[in-house]
């Protein structure tokens, strides 16, 4: 039985499976910060990395990519990212004052 | 399928990843699980302390063939309320006529920070939606209140 779940469209990730990616993340006014990760590893390691680094609570941020929202669970394999892809970090609001 | 489009929409698709402004996204439809390079999903937030803040307004961009000599076709969906776009929610702004401003240099990263401007900067000589047209120019206040509202209904989830 094969360990690894198997990738789509066949693709050939064999040699880079365990290497790190250079992910960044822009917040609102453009600042960015870049983080490595691994392909397998969850979002939610980056996400209160970006917090303590700005040292802010974890709740602040809500991370976005490609226009859908991070789930802590997710993983760089499961977003199908790529190395130096670029994420958005926007402020928690919320509606009705 | 025009070689030369397919060739820059992957560029600008891959400059895109790498670096796009702020709460913006621009990414090409998938059809059954593969990339349509022309037609992209877009979404456009408003602008700072302005009363579009807040929302983000999706849009689609259809390529036609011959771009990057002729512009994309940019339709919000749902229609914007908005004097510079149609019922049909199709944007209309001079750097996206070819017999206006759009030049072929034009990439996706500047038609969405055009579009992006014109949400609070509408043309009222070139009106496209009479209702947003009339309000605009009628009822400021109710304009701006009607404008907060779209916002608030367009936060992301």
């Amino acid at each position: 039985m094969d360990e690894k779940p198997a990738k789509p469209e066949g693709q050939a990730k064999a040699e880079g499976e365990d290497k790190q990616l250079n992910i960044k993340v822009k917040d609102s006014d453009g600042n960015e910060v870049q983080f490595k990760i691994k392909r397998t590893t969850p979002m939610s390691k980056l996400m209160s990395a970006y917090a303590s680094r700005l040292g802010v609570d974890e709740n602040t941020y809500r991370f976005n990519f490609d226009g859908n929202r991070i789930s802590p669970s997710d993983t760089p394999d499961s977003l199908d990212m790529e190395d130096m892809d670029c994420i958005d970090a926007m402020v928690y609001q919320q509606g009705g004052h | 399928m025009s070689g030369i489009a397919q060739t820059r929409l992957l560029e600008e698709r891959k400059n895109w990843r790498k670096d796009h402004p702020a709460g913006f996204f621009a990414r090409p439809k998938l059809d059954d699980g593969k990339q349509n390079l022309m037609v992209w999903e877009c979404g456009i937030p408003g602008k700072k302390e302005t009363p579009w803040e807040g929302g983000v307004y999706k849009l689609v961009l259809e390529f036609p063939e011959q771009f990057p000599s002729q512009p994309p076709k940019c339709r919000f969906i749902p229609p914007l309320f908005h004097p510079n776009v149609y019922p049909s929610g199709t944007v209309c702004l001079s750097i996206l006529d070819p017999d206006k401003n759009w030049r072929p240099a034009l990439t996706v990263k500047q038609v969405l920070l055009g579009i992006q401007d014109l949400l609070d900067n509408p043309n009222i000589e070139d009106p496209a939606n009479q209702p947003a047209y009339a309000l605009f120019l009628k009822d400021k206040k109710k304009y701006r209140e009607k404008v907060l509202a779209i916002a608030a209904q367009n936060r992301p989830v």
